[in-house]
Formats: C-alpha cells, structure tokens, sequence
C-alpha cells in the first residue's frame, strides 16, 4: 500500500475514501440498532430472531471485511488466502454437529435430564416440590418488576 | 495498485507488501481460531435444551454490549480515517484519529471490566453455579461454613480444629457470663461471642438438615429418634405401617411419639427445598446479631448450563478483550512517533489497522450469539 500511496501522491493527488468510509460506518451502526430492535421487541419465534441477528451480522462482517480491510479493492491472493481457512473454520462445526445433531443413543446429561423434570413440573400445573422451577419462575418474575 | 507492476522489474510473489501478507495469513489463523469457540458454542448451545436466555439470571447486560458493539464500530471508523489521512499526507489528523481509536479501545475494556465485575459480584463464574436444587443448597452451605469458619479463625487463630474452636467458645462463654462485675469491654465480648455461638450453631443446623436432605422444619433433636426407628420389629413394623394409612393410629409409646408431627403420609420426612434454604438465608440476614458477619452470604439459584454458559462467555469475551489489548499496545506504538509520523508509516497502519478491523468483526460475532441469542 505505501508503493500505492507513493504513485498516488507522485502521479496524482490521492483520491480520499472519507464519504465510503462515513456511509460504511453509518450503514454498521444501523445494522446494530437493527439487532438490537430485534431484541427489544421481542420476537415470539426464536428462530426468525436468531435468523435476524445473524443476517445483520453476516452484512456487517462483509461490510468491514469488503471496504474497511479493503478486500473489494485486494487482488485474486484474497481468495487463494481467505478461501481455506474459510473452508477449515467451516469444518469445526460440522465435524462436531454429529455428536449433538444425530447421534443414536438418548442423551443423559443430568441437565437434560433437570429440564424434562422442570418441563414435566411446568406441565402439571407449576406446584413442584423437589424442583424448584416454580420458585425460580417467581424469583425471575420478581427481578423483572425491580426492572 | 495497477501501476505499480509496470513500473518496477518483474517481481515473484503477490504485489502487496510482505508485512501485509504477513498480516493476512495471521488474520487467516485467527479466523480459525475464534469460529473454532465460536462453533464450538453453537453446537454446545443446540445441544443443550433448556440453555439460559434469561438476561435477570445470567446478568448479560445488552445495553452494555451494544454500546462497546457502537464503540468498536466507531473506532474501526476512525482506523480508515486515519489510515487515509496518512495517505492523503495529513498526518497529524491521522494522530489524532489513532488517538481517539487508542482511547475508545481503553473504553470498550472499561465497559468490559464493568461486566465482569457484575460476574464475579453474583458469582457467574465457571464451577460456581449451581445447577440444580441440590447444588444451590450445598453452595448456601458451603458459603456460610467458609464465613463460620473465618470468624471462628479470627476468634482463635492459635486453634486449628473448628470443634476444638467451638469447646473453647463456650467456656469463654460460661466464664464471661459468670462475671458478676463485667466491664463494658467484657459486656460486648460476651454479646459477640454469644453471637459467634449462634452462627455455628445455626450453620450446623442447616448443614445436617441439607446433608440429610430433611426439612428445616423437623427439629435436630429428632434426627436420632427418626435415624434409630425400628422398621426391622416385626411388632413395631404393623404399628407403624397401621399410622401410615391413618395418622391418627397408635404406634410406639417411645420411638415415634415425638416424630409423628413431622413425618408425611409415607412415614418420611418432608425433604428439604431451596425456598426452605433461601428463606432461612434471608431470615438470618435480617437478624440484627448476625446481620453483620453474614453480609457475603447470598441465597443461590440454579442456573441450568451456567458454567458451560460461564466458561463459554469467559473463554470468548476474554480472547477477544485480549486481542483488543494487543491492539492498543500496537497503536500506542506508532502513536509514540507524535509529529514524526510520515508516508512510509501508510503500511504499518494499514497492517494494524486490518488487525482492528478484525478484532471488530470477531465481536460482532460475539454480540449478537452471546448477548441477544
């Protein structure tokens, strides 16, 4: 980039990038304030909120990614660089998805098997004895009036 | 950029600067560095039914995320800026904008530091979080042994054995009330160690009824009578089956006259439950003798995942927090040239700054899958 800089400036005056750079950085925080209106107003489907927040994510990296690191501008090394490490950091989680996703035993985790015994309290009406989801529903209750 | 390769003698290798290369194949590392945790989270937290979304019971503050999210978009702004005034030659605006990028660095870490505080002030840490009701019992219990124990320490350090600190406690006890004409000194000796006496006992209390899982309700000096019940005797064994069906029945005159109270239709005792717990942890706070010594003790809440949730949120936020403070000590670096800052200083800001930009992509990442999702 100093080669770069150092044409520029023998050739020719150097062309700012200020009014990119400002409509980037304005774009980013609206992508922000999306995210968070998408927590404010409480999406009932968790599915379309993780699927909001993510999108936004996904064009603020590319945001950054493309202008503010330059990669728009950067010649084919960026593929030949970017694209296996891409690849490898795609791996992980698939490689560790079976485990979680479709493996052929039922899981025992004593949370898992604490939450079928809270969702079976919740279902009998909340009056639980030994658990104490009722009272924690209630703790949470109270910490949201204090709010 | 296109110019350049006419000019100079045919060059092997990529036409950009070795260092920028350099910086690019670290940043290719990084990236798998943090979709490693990143992905490791994602799979944990779909594996895991039940995961704490709740902000009241985690302590996620979004507000605070969202604003050091503002701050880091702001600073990696003020990085372009200040790596195109270099390029446009108007090096002391580039300072300046590295400058405001250096302190809004040092805020993002002060607002960081003021989450963790809220973490480790209720305790959200990994290995501390009870996940369950029996954990957060044991927790209260644990709590309140290591305040029994750190006052009685401080009572008789040259004792080591807290039984030994407890014999001794009460013969000052005895010795202290049997002072007919004790001073004022003495008067508050004895009120505090009379105080101390009722905290370990009634530590002991809630320890035994919590270890044997019975109702703080059923009195200790019951426990033996309940333990020593005779289900072997035949004899006693119809009586005792006959209550069962009916309370009002007959048992043994002796073994279970007192217990009786105490027993549920299925001749246990009732089993004992956090709110019992809590409620006693409030109860005992609220005592104006004990008040004082007992300021750290908290009542416990189960968080079901919360230290696989603590960990995660330790391990990230924490990697992050330190590439953030790499990044300030690099731009502390060029910012130490002041007035001497010149063109050929384009490329190592430029480096860092891809460094930066980085550190901000990792974190809106982290923003919305720790802090909304």
């Amino acid at each position: 980039m100093s080669d770069h800089a150092h044409d520029a400036t023998h050739d020719h005056e150097y062309h700012s990038h200020g009014k990119l750079y400002f409509s980037i950085f304005l774009a980013l925080c609206a992508f922000t304030l999306i995210s968070i209106m998408a927590d404010l107003i409480h999406i009932p489907n968790r599915a379309l909120l993780v699927g909001v927040v993510l999108s936004v994510a996904v064009c603020k990296a590319l945001c950054v990614l493309l202008i503010f690191m330059h990669l728009k501008f950067e010649r084919t090394w960026k593929y030949l660089l970017l694209a296996p490490t891409f690849i490898l950091a795609a791996t992980i989680p698939f490689a560790l998805t079976p485990d979680i996703g479709t493996h052929y035993y039922v899981p025992t985790a004593p949370q898992i098997r604490e939450y079928e015994a809270q969702e079976a309290a919740k279902a009998a009406g909340g009056d639980s004895h030994g658990h104490g989801d009722s009272h924690d529903a209630g703790h949470k209750a109270e910490a949201e009036k204090h709010h | 950029m296109m110019t350049h390769q006419a000019k100079t003698p045919l060059k092997m290798g990529i036409a950009i600067p070795n260092s920028k290369l350099g910086m690019w194949l670290f940043l290719g590392t990084e990236i798998m560095f943090f979709t490693a945790f990143i992905g490791t989270y994602i799979v944990l937290r779909m594996g895991s039914p039940g995961w704490p979304t709740d902000v009241h019971v985690t302590h996620i503050s979004i507000a605070a995320g969202g604003i050091n999210t503002f701050v880091l978009i702001l600073s990696s702004y003020f990085v372009v800026v200040a790596h195109d005034s270099i390029l446009a030659q108007k090096f002391a605006k580039a300072w300046q904008f590295m400058l405001w990028t250096l302190l809004l660095g040092v805020l993002f870490l002060g607002i960081k530091s003021y989450e963790y505080t809220g973490k480790f002030e209720h305790d959200i840490l990994p290995g501390h979080i009870p996940e369950n009701d029996k954990q957060a019992m044991d927790k209260v219990v644990h709590q309140y042994g290591n305040i029994v124990d750190a006052k009685l320490n401080a009572t008789y350090p040259k004792i080591t054995k807290r039984e030994d600190q407890k014999t001794e406690l009460d013969a000052d006890i005895a010795k202290l009330k049997g002072k007919a004409d004790a001073t004022a000194a003495e008067k508050q000796e004895l009120a505090d160690k009379t105080a101390l006496d009722r905290l370990y006992t009634e530590y002991v209390d809630m320890k035994e009824h919590v270890r044997n899982s019975w109702s703080l309700g059923f009195p200790q000096s019951l426990f033996d009578q309940y333990r020593t019940r005779d289900e072997s005797n035949e004899e006693w064994k119809k009586k005792y089956d006959a209550w069962k069906t009916d309370h009002k029945a007959e048992i043994d005159a002796g073994t279970l006259k007192e217990l009786k109270d105490y027993l549920n239709a299925d001749g246990a005792v009732a089993p004992v439950t956090l709110h019992e717990v809590n409620d006693k942890v409030e109860a005992l706070k609220n005592d104006a003798a004990l008040k004082p010594m007992l300021l750290s003790l908290q009542p416990a809440h189960p968080i079901l995942y919360g230290n696989l949730f603590a960990s995660i949120y330790f391990l990230m936020t924490g990697f992050h927090a330190i590439h953030v403070i790499v990044g300030l000590i690099m731009f502390a670096l060029v910012l130490k040239k002041g007035s001497k800052l010149c063109l050929d200083d384009a490329t190592f800001v430029e480096n860092i700054g891809l460094y930066w930009h980085f550190v901000d992509l990792v974190w809106i990442f982290l923003f919305p899958l720790i802090y909304i999702i």
